[in-house]
Protein backbone atom coordinates (compact mmCIF):
# COMPACT_ATOMS: atom_id res chain seq x y z
CA UNK A 1 0.00 0.00 0.00
CA UNK A 2 1.05 3.38 -1.16
CA UNK A 3 0.54 6.13 1.27
CA UNK A 4 1.32 9.59 0.52
CA UNK A 5 0.11 12.34 2.35
CA UNK A 6 1.96 14.97 0.84
CA UNK A 7 -0.68 15.10 -1.95
CA UNK A 8 -3.26 16.69 0.67
CA UNK A 9 -1.26 19.59 1.20
CA UNK A 10 -1.14 20.08 -2.69
CA UNK A 11 -5.23 20.62 -2.23
CA UNK A 12 -4.82 22.22 0.73
CA UNK A 13 -6.51 25.44 -0.70
CA UNK A 14 -9.46 23.98 -1.93
CA UNK A 15 -9.83 21.75 1.31
CA UNK A 16 -9.97 24.96 3.46
CA UNK A 17 -11.99 26.38 0.78
CA UNK A 18 -14.89 23.52 1.42
CA UNK A 19 -14.59 24.14 5.50
CA UNK A 20 -15.34 27.78 4.78
CA UNK A 21 -18.39 26.45 3.07
CA UNK A 22 -19.13 24.18 5.96
CA UNK A 23 -18.53 26.78 8.80
CA UNK A 24 -20.43 29.53 6.83
CA UNK A 25 -23.81 26.99 6.81
CA UNK A 26 -23.31 25.76 10.22
CA UNK A 27 -23.20 29.18 11.40
CA UNK A 28 -26.23 30.81 9.67
CA UNK A 29 -28.31 27.72 10.67
CA UNK A 30 -27.03 27.39 13.92
CA UNK A 31 -27.73 31.34 14.65
CA UNK A 32 -31.25 31.69 12.92
CA UNK A 33 -32.47 28.07 13.69
CA UNK A 34 -31.30 29.00 17.69
CA UNK A 35 -34.05 32.03 17.68
CA UNK A 36 -36.43 30.04 15.86
CA UNK A 37 -35.80 27.82 18.24
CA UNK A 38 -36.25 29.65 21.06
CA UNK A 39 -39.82 31.21 19.93
CA UNK A 40 -40.41 27.52 19.16
CA UNK A 41 -40.37 26.66 22.93
CA UNK A 42 -42.43 30.00 24.22
CA UNK A 43 -44.85 28.71 22.32
CA UNK A 44 -44.27 25.11 23.03
CA UNK A 45 -44.09 25.66 27.29
CA UNK A 46 -47.59 28.30 26.56
CA UNK A 47 -50.62 27.59 27.96
CA UNK A 48 -52.15 28.02 24.64
CA UNK A 49 -53.13 25.34 22.87
CA UNK A 50 -53.35 26.63 19.52
CA UNK A 51 -49.30 27.40 19.82
CA UNK A 52 -47.91 24.40 22.17
CA UNK A 53 -50.08 21.25 20.14
CA UNK A 54 -48.35 22.70 16.53
CA UNK A 55 -45.13 23.33 18.20
CA UNK A 56 -44.85 20.12 19.86
CA UNK A 57 -46.08 18.59 16.55
CA UNK A 58 -43.54 20.19 14.45
CA UNK A 59 -40.44 19.32 17.09
CA UNK A 60 -41.49 15.44 17.21
CA UNK A 61 -41.61 15.32 12.98
CA UNK A 62 -38.45 16.54 13.25
CA UNK A 63 -36.87 15.17 15.79
CA UNK A 64 -38.36 11.59 15.01
CA UNK A 65 -37.15 11.68 10.83
CA UNK A 66 -33.76 11.46 9.56
CA UNK A 67 -31.88 14.47 8.66
CA UNK A 68 -31.17 13.17 5.32
CA UNK A 69 -34.32 12.88 4.50
CA UNK A 70 -35.58 16.06 5.25
CA UNK A 71 -32.89 17.36 3.42
CA UNK A 72 -33.87 15.85 -0.13
CA UNK A 73 -37.43 16.77 0.88
CA UNK A 74 -36.87 20.40 1.19
CA UNK A 75 -34.28 20.31 -1.80
CA UNK A 76 -36.18 18.23 -3.95
CA UNK A 77 -39.97 18.54 -3.06
CA UNK A 78 -40.49 22.27 -1.75
CA UNK A 79 -39.66 23.48 -5.20
CA UNK A 80 -42.02 21.05 -6.72
CA UNK A 81 -45.23 22.04 -4.21
CA UNK A 82 -44.29 25.28 -4.28
CA UNK A 83 -43.55 26.23 -7.75
CA UNK A 84 -40.63 27.92 -7.51
CA UNK A 85 -36.87 27.64 -8.10
CA UNK A 86 -35.03 27.26 -4.89
CA UNK A 87 -31.01 27.73 -5.14
CA UNK A 88 -29.88 24.58 -3.50
CA UNK A 89 -27.02 26.56 -0.95
CA UNK A 90 -31.21 28.47 -0.14
CA UNK A 91 -32.66 24.64 0.37
CA UNK A 92 -30.09 23.24 2.49
CA UNK A 93 -30.12 26.17 4.60
CA UNK A 94 -33.61 26.07 5.19
CA UNK A 95 -33.46 22.16 5.94
CA UNK A 96 -30.87 22.49 8.54
CA UNK A 97 -32.66 25.68 10.04
CA UNK A 98 -35.83 23.23 10.25
CA UNK A 99 -34.00 20.79 11.87
CA UNK A 100 -32.23 23.44 14.15
CA UNK A 101 -35.17 25.04 15.31
CA UNK A 102 -36.60 21.32 16.09
CA UNK A 103 -33.44 20.25 18.36
CA UNK A 104 -32.77 23.84 20.18
CA UNK A 105 -36.47 24.25 21.20
CA UNK A 106 -36.06 21.30 23.19
CA UNK A 107 -32.61 22.64 24.93
CA UNK A 108 -34.65 25.86 25.68
CA UNK A 109 -37.93 24.21 27.07
CA UNK A 110 -35.58 21.87 29.44
CA UNK A 111 -33.63 25.33 30.45
CA UNK A 112 -36.82 27.28 30.99
CA UNK A 113 -38.51 23.75 32.98
CA UNK A 114 -35.25 23.47 34.91
CA UNK A 115 -35.92 26.86 36.74
CA UNK A 116 -37.14 26.00 40.06
CA UNK A 117 -40.75 26.98 41.30
CA UNK A 118 -38.66 28.64 44.05
CA UNK A 119 -37.79 31.52 41.92
CA UNK A 120 -41.07 32.09 40.89
CA UNK A 121 -42.07 32.18 44.68
CA UNK A 122 -39.45 34.61 45.40
CA UNK A 123 -40.49 36.70 42.54
CA UNK A 124 -44.14 36.84 43.94
CA UNK A 125 -42.86 37.63 47.12
CA UNK A 126 -40.77 40.65 46.12
CA UNK A 127 -43.97 41.73 43.98
CA UNK A 128 -42.22 41.77 40.54
CA UNK A 129 -44.33 42.16 38.02
CA UNK A 130 -44.68 39.55 35.59
CA UNK A 131 -42.55 41.46 32.72
CA UNK A 132 -39.99 41.81 35.48
CA UNK A 133 -39.88 38.32 35.77
CA UNK A 134 -39.53 37.33 32.91
CA UNK A 135 -36.76 39.80 31.74
CA UNK A 136 -34.66 39.78 34.71
CA UNK A 137 -34.98 36.49 36.83
CA UNK A 138 -36.43 33.82 34.19
CA UNK A 139 -34.62 34.84 30.99
CA UNK A 140 -31.43 35.69 32.22
CA UNK A 141 -31.24 32.04 33.97
CA UNK A 142 -32.47 30.16 31.21
CA UNK A 143 -30.37 31.56 28.06
CA UNK A 144 -27.43 30.62 31.24
CA UNK A 145 -28.57 26.98 31.09
CA UNK A 146 -28.87 26.85 28.11
CA UNK A 147 -25.44 27.45 26.86
CA UNK A 148 -23.82 24.45 27.30
CA UNK A 149 -26.57 22.41 25.23
CA UNK A 150 -26.86 25.05 22.34
CA UNK A 151 -23.28 24.52 21.94
CA UNK A 152 -23.53 20.90 22.02
CA UNK A 153 -26.39 21.49 19.43
CA UNK A 154 -23.68 23.50 17.00
CA UNK A 155 -20.96 21.13 16.84
CA UNK A 156 -23.79 18.31 16.23
CA UNK A 157 -24.80 20.50 13.21
CA UNK A 158 -21.70 21.36 12.56
CA UNK A 159 -21.03 17.03 11.81
CA UNK A 160 -24.39 16.43 10.44
CA UNK A 161 -23.79 19.34 7.56
CA UNK A 162 -21.59 16.67 5.40
CA UNK A 163 -24.99 15.28 4.71
CA UNK A 164 -25.41 18.22 2.16
CA UNK A 165 -22.75 17.54 0.37
CA UNK A 166 -25.09 14.55 -0.93
CA UNK A 167 -26.98 17.18 -3.02
CA UNK A 168 -23.95 18.88 -4.48
CA UNK A 169 -23.01 21.76 -1.76
CA UNK A 170 -19.37 22.09 -2.43
CA UNK A 171 -18.99 21.85 1.44
CA UNK A 172 -15.82 20.15 3.03
CA UNK A 173 -17.24 16.76 2.79
CA UNK A 174 -18.08 17.28 -1.18
CA UNK A 175 -14.63 18.56 -1.84
CA UNK A 176 -13.15 15.75 0.26
CA UNK A 177 -14.68 13.14 -1.97
CA UNK A 178 -14.00 14.69 -5.12
CA UNK A 179 -10.66 14.89 -4.17
CA UNK A 180 -10.66 11.29 -2.98
CA UNK A 181 -12.21 10.13 -6.59
CA UNK A 182 -10.10 12.27 -9.04
CA UNK A 183 -7.23 11.66 -7.81
CA UNK A 184 -7.69 8.24 -6.37
CA UNK A 185 -6.43 8.75 -3.29
CA UNK A 186 -9.58 8.00 -0.52
CA UNK A 187 -7.47 7.17 2.47
CA UNK A 188 -5.12 10.20 2.55
CA UNK A 189 -8.43 12.41 1.79
CA UNK A 190 -10.76 11.14 3.63
CA UNK A 191 -8.76 10.89 6.90
CA UNK A 192 -7.41 14.53 6.06
CA UNK A 193 -11.20 15.78 6.20
CA UNK A 194 -12.08 13.72 9.19
CA UNK A 195 -9.19 15.34 10.89
CA UNK A 196 -9.97 18.96 10.00
CA UNK A 197 -13.78 17.84 11.17
CA UNK A 198 -11.93 16.91 14.35
CA UNK A 199 -9.67 20.21 14.82
CA UNK A 200 -13.07 22.19 14.64
CA UNK A 201 -15.27 20.56 16.41
CA UNK A 202 -12.97 19.34 19.25
CA UNK A 203 -12.12 22.62 21.06
CA UNK A 204 -15.52 23.38 20.87
CA UNK A 205 -16.33 20.60 22.68
CA UNK A 206 -13.74 21.27 25.19
CA UNK A 207 -15.41 24.67 25.47
CA UNK A 208 -19.04 23.12 26.09
CA UNK A 209 -17.19 21.19 29.26
CA UNK A 210 -15.36 24.67 30.54
CA UNK A 211 -18.78 26.64 30.15
CA UNK A 212 -20.70 23.65 32.04
CA UNK A 213 -18.04 23.56 34.95
CA UNK A 214 -18.95 27.48 35.34
CA UNK A 215 -22.16 27.08 34.98
CA UNK A 216 -22.17 24.35 37.83
CA UNK A 217 -20.32 26.57 40.11
CA UNK A 218 -22.97 29.38 39.92
CA UNK A 219 -25.85 27.73 39.97
CA UNK A 220 -25.25 24.71 42.82
CA UNK B 1 -42.85 18.29 82.87
CA UNK B 2 -39.35 18.84 83.51
CA UNK B 3 -38.31 21.64 81.45
CA UNK B 4 -34.93 22.85 82.33
CA UNK B 5 -33.31 23.07 79.02
CA UNK B 6 -36.12 25.41 77.92
CA UNK B 7 -36.64 27.28 80.70
CA UNK B 8 -32.45 28.24 80.70
CA UNK B 9 -33.68 29.57 78.01
CA UNK B 10 -35.98 31.37 79.14
CA UNK B 11 -34.37 32.95 81.99
CA UNK B 12 -31.79 34.80 79.30
CA UNK B 13 -34.68 35.79 76.96
CA UNK B 14 -34.04 39.75 76.15
CA UNK B 15 -36.81 40.47 73.70
CA UNK B 16 -40.28 39.71 75.87
CA UNK B 17 -42.78 42.52 74.81
CA UNK B 18 -45.82 43.79 76.29
CA UNK B 19 -48.78 44.30 72.90
CA UNK B 20 -51.67 45.37 74.64
CA UNK B 21 -52.00 48.53 72.82
CA UNK B 22 -50.60 47.99 69.18
CA UNK B 23 -53.00 48.13 66.43
CA UNK B 24 -54.12 45.24 65.03
CA UNK B 25 -51.98 43.68 61.49
CA UNK B 26 -54.11 40.63 60.80
CA UNK B 27 -57.77 39.20 61.25
CA UNK B 28 -58.13 36.14 59.58
CA UNK B 29 -62.05 34.80 59.93
CA UNK B 30 -63.40 31.74 58.89
CA UNK B 31 -60.61 30.37 56.46
CA UNK B 32 -60.79 27.45 54.79
CA UNK B 33 -58.09 25.78 52.75
CA UNK B 34 -57.50 22.28 51.48
CA UNK B 35 -55.23 20.57 48.49
CA UNK B 36 -56.20 17.51 46.63
CA UNK B 37 -60.05 18.65 46.10
CA UNK B 38 -60.73 18.77 49.64
CA UNK B 39 -58.52 15.65 50.30
CA UNK B 40 -56.39 17.76 52.56
CA UNK B 41 -57.31 20.71 54.70
CA UNK B 42 -54.93 22.96 55.78
CA UNK B 43 -57.07 25.24 57.23
CA UNK B 44 -60.44 24.50 58.80
CA UNK B 45 -62.55 27.50 59.23
CA UNK B 46 -59.27 29.57 60.74
CA UNK B 47 -59.90 32.36 62.69
CA UNK B 48 -56.48 34.10 63.88
CA UNK B 49 -55.88 38.12 65.01
CA UNK B 50 -52.35 39.26 65.24
CA UNK B 51 -51.25 42.47 66.53
CA UNK B 52 -48.68 44.87 65.50
CA UNK B 53 -45.09 43.66 67.31
CA UNK B 54 -46.16 40.13 68.00
CA UNK B 55 -44.31 37.31 67.19
CA UNK B 56 -46.90 34.75 66.35
CA UNK B 57 -44.88 30.70 66.04
CA UNK B 58 -46.52 28.04 64.22
CA UNK B 59 -45.50 24.48 65.33
CA UNK B 60 -47.36 21.34 64.76
CA UNK B 61 -46.84 18.34 62.76
CA UNK B 62 -45.81 18.16 59.54
CA UNK B 63 -48.40 18.21 56.67
CA UNK B 64 -50.88 20.13 59.03
CA UNK B 65 -49.95 23.25 56.74
CA UNK B 66 -48.36 25.46 58.98
CA UNK B 67 -46.68 27.36 55.64
CA UNK B 68 -49.98 27.20 54.23
CA UNK B 69 -50.98 30.84 55.71
CA UNK B 70 -47.71 32.31 55.07
CA UNK B 71 -48.07 31.02 51.94
CA UNK B 72 -51.54 32.93 51.76
CA UNK B 73 -50.65 36.12 52.84
CA UNK B 74 -47.66 36.26 50.74
CA UNK B 75 -49.70 35.46 47.39
CA UNK B 76 -48.30 32.47 46.46
CA UNK B 77 -51.20 30.45 47.31
CA UNK B 78 -55.68 30.99 47.29
CA UNK B 79 -58.19 30.07 50.03
CA UNK B 80 -61.51 28.64 48.93
CA UNK B 81 -63.90 30.28 52.01
CA UNK B 82 -63.18 33.02 54.65
CA UNK B 83 -61.84 36.86 54.51
CA UNK B 84 -57.77 37.93 55.54
CA UNK B 85 -57.51 41.65 56.69
CA UNK B 86 -53.80 42.98 56.89
CA UNK B 87 -53.62 46.60 58.33
CA UNK B 88 -57.07 47.25 58.94
CA UNK B 89 -58.22 46.43 54.81
CA UNK B 90 -59.30 43.46 53.74
CA UNK B 91 -56.31 41.79 51.40
CA UNK B 92 -57.70 38.37 50.87
CA UNK B 93 -60.81 36.72 50.28
CA UNK B 94 -61.79 33.30 49.42
CA UNK B 95 -62.15 32.17 45.51
CA UNK B 96 -61.72 28.87 45.22
CA UNK B 97 -57.53 28.25 45.99
CA UNK B 98 -56.60 30.11 43.39
CA UNK B 99 -54.09 32.43 43.77
CA UNK B 100 -55.64 36.13 43.49
CA UNK B 101 -53.91 39.40 42.65
CA UNK B 102 -53.18 40.97 45.90
CA UNK B 103 -52.96 45.13 46.38
CA UNK B 104 -49.57 45.63 45.68
CA UNK B 105 -49.38 48.41 47.91
CA UNK B 106 -50.20 45.92 50.93
CA UNK B 107 -48.14 42.97 49.91
CA UNK B 108 -45.01 44.94 49.71
CA UNK B 109 -45.47 45.21 53.43
CA UNK B 110 -44.89 41.67 53.70
CA UNK B 111 -41.52 40.21 53.28
CA UNK B 112 -40.95 36.59 53.32
CA UNK B 113 -37.92 34.35 53.62
CA UNK B 114 -38.31 30.71 52.51
CA UNK B 115 -36.58 27.29 53.65
CA UNK B 116 -34.63 26.80 50.44
CA UNK B 117 -32.99 30.30 49.69
CA UNK B 118 -34.42 31.06 47.30
CA UNK B 119 -32.05 33.67 45.67
CA UNK B 120 -31.33 34.69 42.53
CA UNK B 121 -28.28 32.61 41.34
CA UNK B 122 -27.20 34.80 38.45
CA UNK B 123 -27.53 38.41 40.14
CA UNK B 124 -24.79 39.25 42.39
CA UNK B 125 -25.86 39.94 46.57
CA UNK B 126 -26.28 43.46 45.54
CA UNK B 127 -28.54 42.75 42.87
CA UNK B 128 -30.39 40.79 44.52
CA UNK B 129 -31.34 43.11 47.25
CA UNK B 130 -32.02 46.25 44.46
CA UNK B 131 -34.27 44.12 41.94
CA UNK B 132 -37.66 44.68 43.31
CA UNK B 133 -37.08 48.39 44.67
CA UNK B 134 -35.16 49.39 41.21
CA UNK B 135 -37.48 47.56 38.85
CA UNK B 136 -40.73 47.86 40.62
CA UNK B 137 -40.66 50.75 43.33
CA UNK B 138 -38.77 53.36 41.38
CA UNK B 139 -36.19 53.76 43.74
CA UNK B 140 -32.93 55.09 41.93
CA UNK B 141 -29.38 52.66 41.96
CA UNK B 142 -27.79 55.04 44.36
CA UNK B 143 -30.78 55.09 47.00
CA UNK B 144 -30.91 51.06 46.37
CA UNK B 145 -27.44 50.84 46.98
CA UNK B 146 -27.25 52.79 50.00
CA UNK B 147 -30.65 51.03 51.66
CA UNK B 148 -28.85 47.61 50.96
CA UNK B 149 -25.35 48.45 51.83
CA UNK B 150 -26.60 49.43 55.13
CA UNK B 151 -28.82 46.44 55.58
CA UNK B 152 -26.02 44.04 54.80
CA UNK B 153 -23.49 45.77 57.10
CA UNK B 154 -26.00 45.70 59.94
CA UNK B 155 -26.14 41.71 59.39
CA UNK B 156 -22.83 41.05 58.97
CA UNK B 157 -22.23 40.83 54.96
CA UNK B 158 -20.35 44.14 53.85
CA UNK B 159 -18.07 42.38 52.50
CA UNK B 160 -20.65 40.15 50.42
CA UNK B 161 -21.99 43.19 48.35
CA UNK B 162 -20.64 41.70 45.32
CA UNK B 163 -20.30 37.81 45.83
CA UNK B 164 -22.74 35.50 44.02
CA UNK B 165 -25.16 33.28 46.08
CA UNK B 166 -23.00 29.99 45.20
CA UNK B 167 -19.75 31.76 46.71
CA UNK B 168 -21.95 32.19 50.15
CA UNK B 169 -22.29 29.57 52.93
CA UNK B 170 -25.95 28.34 53.57
CA UNK B 171 -26.19 30.86 56.35
CA UNK B 172 -24.99 33.77 54.64
CA UNK B 173 -27.17 32.81 51.93
CA UNK B 174 -29.91 32.92 54.20
CA UNK B 175 -29.12 36.52 56.21
CA UNK B 176 -29.17 37.79 52.52
CA UNK B 177 -32.21 36.46 51.68
CA UNK B 178 -33.58 38.15 54.70
CA UNK B 179 -32.21 41.56 53.99
CA UNK B 180 -33.82 40.50 50.53
CA UNK B 181 -37.21 41.50 52.16
CA UNK B 182 -36.04 43.93 54.49
CA UNK B 183 -35.45 46.06 51.48
CA UNK B 184 -38.48 47.88 51.35
CA UNK B 185 -39.19 48.39 55.18
CA UNK B 186 -42.10 45.43 55.71
CA UNK B 187 -44.01 45.75 58.43
CA UNK B 188 -44.74 41.86 58.37
CA UNK B 189 -41.62 39.68 58.04
CA UNK B 190 -42.40 35.25 57.33
CA UNK B 191 -40.32 33.36 58.24
CA UNK B 192 -40.79 29.52 56.57
CA UNK B 193 -38.84 27.17 58.30
CA UNK B 194 -35.68 29.21 57.35
CA UNK B 195 -33.21 27.20 59.55
CA UNK B 196 -34.68 23.95 58.42
CA UNK B 197 -31.98 23.22 55.60
CA UNK B 198 -29.10 24.89 57.72
CA UNK B 199 -25.98 23.12 59.10
CA UNK B 200 -26.09 23.65 63.03
CA UNK B 201 -23.39 25.28 63.17
CA UNK B 202 -24.98 28.07 60.43
CA UNK B 203 -28.67 27.84 62.39
CA UNK B 204 -27.62 30.07 65.07
CA UNK B 205 -26.17 32.77 63.00
CA UNK B 206 -29.77 33.26 61.31
CA UNK B 207 -31.55 33.18 64.40
CA UNK B 208 -29.55 35.89 66.33
CA UNK B 209 -30.40 37.96 62.62
CA UNK B 210 -34.52 37.67 63.59
CA UNK B 211 -33.63 38.03 67.09
CA UNK B 212 -31.97 41.05 66.58
CA UNK B 213 -35.50 42.35 64.54
CA UNK B 214 -37.63 41.21 67.47
CA UNK B 215 -35.78 43.74 69.17
CA UNK B 216 -36.37 45.81 66.93
CA UNK B 217 -40.35 44.87 67.34
CA UNK B 218 -40.41 43.44 63.62
CA UNK B 219 -43.49 41.62 63.78
CA UNK B 220 -43.32 38.41 62.89
CA UNK B 221 -44.89 35.14 62.25
CA UNK B 222 -42.68 31.80 62.38
CA UNK B 223 -43.20 28.61 61.52
CA UNK B 224 -40.19 26.35 62.87
CA UNK B 225 -39.42 22.77 64.26
CA UNK B 226 -36.38 24.37 66.45
CA UNK B 227 -38.90 24.28 70.09
CA UNK B 228 -36.08 26.02 71.63
CA UNK B 229 -35.93 28.81 69.22
CA UNK B 230 -39.73 28.88 69.66
CA UNK B 231 -39.98 29.67 72.71
CA UNK B 232 -36.61 31.92 72.47
CA UNK B 233 -38.34 33.88 69.96
CA UNK B 234 -42.14 34.29 70.40
CA UNK B 235 -44.56 36.78 72.25
CA UNK B 236 -46.99 33.57 71.21
CA UNK B 237 -47.11 29.82 69.97
CA UNK B 238 -49.86 29.19 67.56
CA UNK B 239 -49.91 25.01 68.12
CA UNK B 240 -52.29 23.49 64.70
CA UNK B 241 -53.26 20.33 64.46
CA UNK B 242 -55.46 19.38 61.17
CA UNK B 243 -56.56 22.47 60.17
CA UNK B 244 -57.14 24.18 63.49
CA UNK B 245 -55.96 26.13 65.99
CA UNK B 246 -55.43 23.36 69.01
CA UNK B 247 -53.88 25.92 71.71
CA UNK B 248 -52.61 29.28 72.15
CA UNK B 249 -50.89 31.58 73.92
CA UNK B 250 -47.32 33.01 75.68
CA UNK B 251 -44.36 30.36 75.01
CA UNK B 252 -43.89 29.73 78.77
CA UNK B 253 -47.58 28.13 78.93
CA UNK B 254 -47.46 25.95 75.59
CA UNK B 255 -44.17 24.80 76.63
CA UNK B 256 -44.98 24.25 80.40
CA UNK B 257 -48.34 23.64 81.19
CA UNK B 258 -50.46 22.77 77.63
CA UNK B 259 -53.86 22.55 78.64
CA UNK B 260 -54.87 20.23 75.54
CA UNK B 261 -53.66 16.49 75.23
CA UNK B 262 -53.13 16.79 71.63
CA UNK B 263 -50.40 19.95 72.47
CA UNK B 264 -48.42 17.72 75.37
CA UNK B 265 -48.54 14.84 73.22
CA UNK B 266 -46.86 16.52 70.30
CA UNK B 267 -44.51 18.75 72.85
CA UNK B 268 -43.53 14.89 73.96
CA UNK B 269 -42.62 13.88 71.06
CA UNK B 270 -40.57 16.94 69.40
CA UNK B 271 -38.81 18.45 72.40
CA UNK B 272 -36.03 16.19 74.39
CA UNK B 273 -36.26 16.49 77.87
CA UNK B 274 -33.76 15.63 80.04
Amino acid sequence: MNVNFSIVLEYWPVLLRGLGMTVAITMTCALVGSLAGFILSLARTSGNRMLSYPASLYVEFFRGTPLLIQLFWVFFCFPIVLGLSVAPIVSVCIALILYMAAITCETFRGALKSISSDQYDACTALGLSAGVRVTYVIFPQALLRAIPPLLSNVISLFKESALISSVGIADLMFVGQNLSNSTARPIEFLTAVALIYFVVAFPLTRLVGWVERRMLRRFS
Amino acid sequence: MNNAVLNSRVASDPVSYDDSDSPQLIKLRGVVKSYNDGALTVMDHLDLDMHAHERLVIIGPSGSGKSSLLRVMMGLEGIQEGTIDFLGTQYITGTRNKPQKLDPRLQRQIGMVFQHYTLFPHLSVLGNLMLAPTKVHGWTKAQATERATQLLARLGLESKLHAYPSQLSGGQKQRVAIARALMLEPKLMLFDEVTSALDPEMVVEVQNVMLKLAEQKMAMIIVTHDMHFARHIATRVVFCANGKIVEQGPPEQIFTNPKEARTREFLEKVVIFD
